[in-house]
């Protein structure tokens, strides 16, 4: 053997090793801490001006463009980077990445067919609490007793392969849907229509089986809904259920460029006749040329790639985030300062009791429950303190606070529970916030402390943390205490509560499940933290104490009609344990409440005062009730790199909201600005 | 023929016999899980937004049921399922429908196998090569150097290794693309410039795969080889003046290298489970994710398809190598 | 006593020895914790090594050199009984198989083979998500070793075979040993270098795959093993928060635990085939 061969090798590997070694050390002594710069910036703004939107130029304080050029590759792949947005996909890798049709299960369309090149009837932006007109022209029209609606279609839009958009298709859509098996929406067409017809090329007539006065929502994006179909496309079709509808083909302003057969990336180029889309006559040109949607597996590789420019806006988690503005010079938050989160996502999450089991069944034993949590610590495990606390099951964004949380301030705090013997107890702090405020400040975190920024961002009160309190309604129940501190169900056995959630253990409702462990944990309880990947199933059937379910459904955008929250409780979609339930997990109902969603249903949702005091008395009811404690709104974290793309819809500048995997995403297109690098 | 008839054909039916086994187990095991597929669709719908009107919710279920094929006892489901076996149809996918079961491996075999072939063979070959030399001049300090390399690489924890690999050398340094099996935009074809794309993508994910597959096998393969060459008949060899080349290589591999074989075989066929966590780290396509996927899901006809696969692979491997052992090893006799 | 002082001749054993002693006072020292590991919060978050939190704190607010103690206990005890456990049902089935042949042999391997056969990877999945309420270390590690045993058989097999049709087997045979004499005493020695380097290996594999199947989410969270805590730094961005000493200890503890395992194996299997014995400790 030749001896002279091994040791060559094995200098040359401690060479290589003294590299390695000192390139780590360099980049660990080139970290940035993350800088927040506020200066005068010149941003491109959506303002109503009797009633069509206007492009106006502002000067806003926000973070600035980077200056810094040269850091990235100017071509990836095959596409010019500096036309290119790269986003990331929310929902993760497409498993069928050919099949475009969105009416028959699931076919991700966040990557780009319900953000870019579908255009639905109607939109709802919650950033803005806005119904935009998209595909329609004006609110749909219902005769007296909700049992006929018509639509009125926008004129002069085309289809990205250069058919005209008519009431032809959504006949054709609504009959098809209706024909056959398999879509998704069939059943609830065939349950509400009798007829539909066009009575002109751009009007289209419903008629009803029984009233249904919020029949239109089907076709109200907010995070899908019914699409119209290109009739010219699926009349040819054999089997529409199969089809594969691939090239999607649609009447928003991108249409499609390619895409990954292993479902990695999606890619959209902007159509040539841009302004026979409904964005386009409303908006303006879109700016970027291509757009890309891309999934990463592993949050590691997705934050190098914005740090690399190989990407330019991400969802990630509450550290990912953190992780990104530590190491980046050119990202930015949605907020610019702590505590960054997009926190008008319009859910409410939190704790969700399961009331068809002993001993989640006592309402005092909810409340107690609810009583035991520190609302602070509770934050600070789940969110770090970056999330807004909401004390109904509402999450407190858009108008949210002025038509409801506001209003009802005073109630919430001569709101009492009964202890015993007597005794009252008022549970509802308006201070929460502020000691949030200060477990921020003193993690080293700083940011604007007036009264109304600290309102924004983290809520106006919750619930008193309030240990005696909820012993005393335990004892009342015939709870004890056993030698060791640890709380004995009236019956004398330890009292185990089991958590339930799924597995991703940075999801907002995963985080709540491991912050009320921790807190049940301190009062005495034996809690624990349960993920399973069976627990849809196990909800469903109600297998389960306690989970991460949101307390309430969440309303359309941020609207102020809350019947999709409220009907969600309603008495005749509660099943037995063990049969799947239709209604809210927590299978809980009461009389009051059907009272209150009945007189929800006849109210005419465009009344917007009648409406928003019914939503007032079912809030008012599920407070009392507590079948699930909200707890703070949901919050993403979405990073965006600003050196190809600026003037992002930050919350300084929220002209639209922020997700790039919503429908209004396409509204954003126009207003973005390359920086020339 | 005494062997085909007292060795080879009960050894082939006990191929068979192992084959229907594992199907069987991996057909039973997947229901006896409570993830119901039904449920699980649903809940992703509601998750991704479809509004599910609660008083037809009983009609989606009933709808759901028959598409999966999901309707009857699990013993007409089991006869079902070998009926359109022997046809090689593995049904369609749950979680992707209507997409079938073929075309979604179809798509991601090739990744896996191209990767986990060449690295397998690669690390296996090199491992084993470089750890019989070792093995062999244990007592040279470059022996003792490259063992104490393979120390510490080994237990690193995979995750923890591809990651750093990932961060130096494609952020620290950028050669290398943070991730994708090839690049945005770029169609399948088989011209030179995607194949230097999929390579360029490809050298961080074998590079971790070699490094770690290397250092094991090379630890294995020291460990025997010091072992065979303590052995009398290595000594006798020395003592009698036959060259190092020839003691090396005819002497001491030879015999080393059986149990290493069944091990090659092994890792062979375990190709078929796809490696999940590079898959992970790199973003790589590959059988790995899509079968963890297909099992987070309640995806029973993509679990059979995958695993299907694997058993064969495996079982297949195992035979060729029982078969093959006389060859190898003279002194061990069928008969 | 000899053995010892024999074994500790060779710096390999003297090392690991140390290094294992030292993992297990830390593993010891988890009874002396001043804090629950299952509770968060007790102390500041992410604060640094310093005097009063040896290994600094990590982002649930938990002292980590405490929760080291915990984890390197209740990794030890998993690799332990994953290890032993399959060790011995591996040797019983090697054994016999090999030496037996004929249709124990047949049967034995079939069943190995099926184990093999099935993709481990998925019943580990599936058995993780059945038994994920009731996961303690007994069930995890009873898990592993479930799954350990059917490569190792195999390999002991082969030696087996190889054994039976040398000369001294037939000439203890004629000479009228027993067959579990044969095995025990005969084959054992040949056998013992495996048996090693498999529980090594297997161990090290046992806690390998306890990283991975944590670092996947299947393994409970709250348990704190060297596998979770780097699951939990990973899942909070450790690395790039450059947070090292939180990513840092469960891997520094895992290759310091591995080395010292592998190191072992080695001396001792070294000591105990008489001629490298011979070699190293000299003639006695």
């Amino acid at each position: 053997m030749k001896a002279g061969k091994k040791t060559f090798s094995r200098r040359e590997f401690l060479q290589g090793a003294a590299l390695v070694a000192t390139a780590m050390v360099a980049n660990a002594c080139t970290t940035p801490t993350p800088e927040v710069v506020r200066e005068e910036v010149e941003v491109t703004r959506l303002v109503e001006v009797a009633g069509t939107p206007v492009v106006e130029q502002v000067v806003v304080t926000a973070t600035p463009p980077p200056v810094v050029k040269g850091e990235a590759p100017a071509v990836l792949g095959v596409l010019p980077r500096s036309e290119t947005l790269i986003a990331d996909i929310l929902t993760g890798r497409v498993g069928s990445p050919s099949n475009f049709n969105e009416w028959v299960g699931w076919k991700n369309r966040d990557r780009g067919m319900q953000t870019l090149a579908n255009e639905p009837l109607w939109t709802v932006d919650f950033a803005t609490g806005e119904i935009i007109n998209g595909s329609a022209d004006g609110d749909p029209i219902y005769n007296d007793d909700f049992t006929e609606m018509t639509i009125k279609l926008r004129q002069g839009t085309t289809w990205s392969d250069g058919e005209p958009f008519t009431s032809a298709d959504l006949v054709f859509t609504v009959e098809t849907l209706m024909k056959y098996e398999g879509f998704n929406a069939t059943s609830f067409f065939n349950e509400n229509v009798d007829t539909v017809s066009a009575t002109d090329d751009y009007t289209v007539v419903f008629k009803l089986k029984q009233p249904n006065s919020r029949f239109h929502t089907t076709f109200l994006d907010r995070w899908g809904c019914t699409w119209v179909m290109p009739k010219h496309i699926f009349e040819k079709v054999e089997d529409p259920v199969t089809f594969e509808f691939n090239p999607f083909v649609g009447t928003g302003p991108y249409k499609l460029h390619s895409f990954d057969p292993a479902g990695f990336w999606t890619i959209w180029e902007k159509r040539e006749d841009w302004d026979k889309s409904p964005t386009g006559i409303l908006f303006g040109e879109p700016v970027p040329k291509y757009i890309v949607y891309q999934n990463f597996a592993n949050e590691g590789a997705k934050i190098l790639a914005q740090l690399t420019h190989q990407a330019d806006v991400v969802n990630l988690s509450s550290d990912g985030l953190k992780a990104l503005l530590a190491q980046s010079k050119t990202s930015r938050a949605y907020q610019p300062t702590f505590p960054w989160v997009v926190n008008n996502d319009p859910c409410i999450t939190g704790i969700t009791y399961n009331t068809a089991r002993p001993p989640f069944d006592n309402v005092d034993v909810r409340w107690a429950l609810t009583l035991a949590i520190d609302i602070v610590d509770y934050l600070a495990i789940a969110m770090d303190g970056t999330a807004t606390m909401s004390p109904v099951h509402v999450p407190h964004l858009g108008a949210y606070p002025k038509d409801y949380i506001e209003p009802m301030q005073d109630w919430l705090k001569e709101l009492t529970v009964d202890v015993g013997n007597g005794e009252t107890f008022a549970v509802y702090d308006p201070d929460a916030p502020k000691r949030v405020v200060e477990y921020a400040k003193g993690r080293g975190y700083t940011f604007p402390e007036d009264p109304e920024s600290v309102a924004k961002a983290f809520g106006l009160g919750w619930y008193k943390y309030a240990p005696d309190i909820a012993e005393k309604l335990l004892v009342k129940n015939g709870f004890t205490r056993d030698a060791d501190g640890k709380w004995l169900l009236p019956d004398g056995k330890p009292w185990k509560i089991a958590f339930m959630t799924e597995t991703d253990m940075t999801h907002p409702g995963v985080r709540n499940g491991m912050a009320a462990v921790q807190q049940w944990k301190k009062f005495g309880i034996d809690a624990e933290h349960y993920p399973t990947e069976a627990q849809a199933n196990l909800i469903s059937i109600g297998d389960f104490d306690v989970s991460q379910s949101w307390p309430a459904q969440e309303p359309w955008g941020a609207g102020p009609d809350l019947y999709r929250v409220l009907n969600y409780y309603n008495s005749e979609y509660v099943k037995p344990l063990g049969d799947t339930t239709n209604g809210h997990p927590s299978r809980w109902s009461s009389p009051e409440m059907d009272a209150i969603i009945k007189r929800l249903r006849e109210t005419d949702p465009t009344d917007y005062a009648a409406v928003v005091a019914v939503g007032t008395e079912g809030l008012k009811e599920a407070v009392r009730q507590m079948p699930g404690t909200p707890t703070f709104g949901y919050v993403g974290f979405v990073g965006w790199d600003q050196y190809y793309w600026t003037n992002w819809p930050g919350s300084e500048n929220a002209y639209t909201q922020p997700y790039t995997h919503w429908g209004p995403f396409k509204y954003m297109t126009p207003f973005l600005k390359p920086t020339g690098a | 023929m005494a062997f085909i008839r007292r060795y080879l054909i009960p050894r082939l039916i006990q191929y068979f016999l192992v084959i229907f086994l594992g199907i069987t187990a991996v057909f039973f095991i997947p229901r006896l899980i409570p993830n119901d597929p039904v449920q699980r669709t649903l809940q992703e719908m509601k998750a991704r937004g479809s509004f599910l009107d609660p008083g037809t919710m009983d009609e989606i279920i009933a709808d759901l049921t028959e598409m999966y094929g999901l309707e009857g006892s699990w013993g007409e489901q089991y006869l079902a399922f070998w009926g359109r076996f022997v046809r090689g149809d593995f049904g369609v996918s749950f979680f992707q429908f209507p997409t079938p079961v073929n075309k979604l491996i179809g798509i991601a075999l090739p990744w896996t196998l191209g990767l986990l072939l060449v690295t397998t063979l690669l690390s296996w070959t090199l491992g084993n090569i470089i750890g019989g030399l070792a093995g062999y001049f244990s007592r040279r300090g470059w022996s003792h150097a490259l063992d104490t390399v393979a120390m510490i690489v080994r237990p690193l924890p995979y995750y923890i290794f591809a990651f750093a690999l990932l961060l130096l050398l494609a952020y620290v340094v950028r050669w290398f693309p943070v991730s994708g099996g090839y690049g945005l935009g770029r169609t399948v074809a088989l011209n030179w410039g995607f194949i230097k794309d999929v390579l360029w993508h490809s050298v961080l994910p074998a590079l971790s795969l070699i490094i770690l597959g290397g250092a094991v096998n090379f630890q294995t393969m020291k460990l025997i080889v010091q072992n065979v060459n303590a052995e009398n008949f290595v000594q006798y060899a020395k003592l009698g003046g036959v060259t190092e080349d020839r003691i090396v290589s005819k002497y001491v591999i030879r015999n080393a290298l059986l149990p290493q074989i069944t091990g090659l075989a092994l890792s062979l066929g375990q190709i078929f489970s796809g490696a999940l966590i590079t898959e992970i780290v790199f973003s790589y396509p590959g059988l790995g994710s899509l079968l963890y996927h297909a099992i987070v899901n309640g995806d029973y006809n993509l679990i059979m398809g995958i695993t299907v696969f694997s058993i064969f692979a495996i079982t297949t491997a195992i035979l060729i190598v029982d078969l093959l052992y006389p060859i190898f090893d003279p002194r061990v006799r069928y008969t | 006593m000899k053995v010892l002082r024999d074994l500790f001749k060779d710096y390999r054993f003297a090392l690991s020895f140390c290094v294992l002693v030292v993992l297990v006072i830390m593993a010891l020292l988890s009874f002396f914790s001043p804090y629950d590991p299952t509770l968060w919060g007790v102390v500041p978050r992410d604060l640094e090594p310093s005097w009063e939190h040896w290994l600094g704190t990590d982002s649930n607010g938990q002292d980590i050199f405490w929760q080291a103690t915990f984890a390197v206990r209740n990794s030890l005890i998993i690799s332990l009984i994953a290890g032993l456990v399959s060790r011995l049902i591996a040797i019983i089935v090697g054994m016999i198989a090999g030496y037996k042949g004929g249709t124990t042999d047949r049967v034995l391997m079939f069943i190995s083979d099926s184990l093999l056969v099935i993709p481990l990877f998925l019943i580990m999945v599936m058995l993780s998500m059945l038994v994920r309420q009731f996961m303690n270390l007994a069930v995890l590690g009873l898990m592993l070793s479930i799954f350990g045993w059917a490569w190792d058989a195999r390999l002991i097999r082969s030696v087996i075979l190889s054994l039976r049709e040398r000369e001294f087997t037939q000439t203890a045979i004629l000479s009228g040993t027993g067959t579990l004499r044969l095995v025990l005493n005969e084959y054992m020695p040949f056998a013992m270098p495996l048996i090693f380097s498999t529980l090594i290996n297997n161990m090290s594999w046992a806690i390998g795959l306890e990283i991975t199947l944590a670092i996947l989410g299947l393994v409970k969270m709250s348990i704190p093993t060297l596998g979770t805590m780097l699951n939990w730094a990973i899942t909070y961005q450790a690395i790039l928060l450059m947070r090292w000493w939180w990513v840092g200890t469960p891997v520094v503890l895992s290759v310091f635990l591995f080395i010292a395992l592998y190191w072992m194996s080695v001396s001792i299997s070294e000591y105990l085939d008489p001629r490298t014995r011979i070699q190293r400790v000299g003639a006695q």
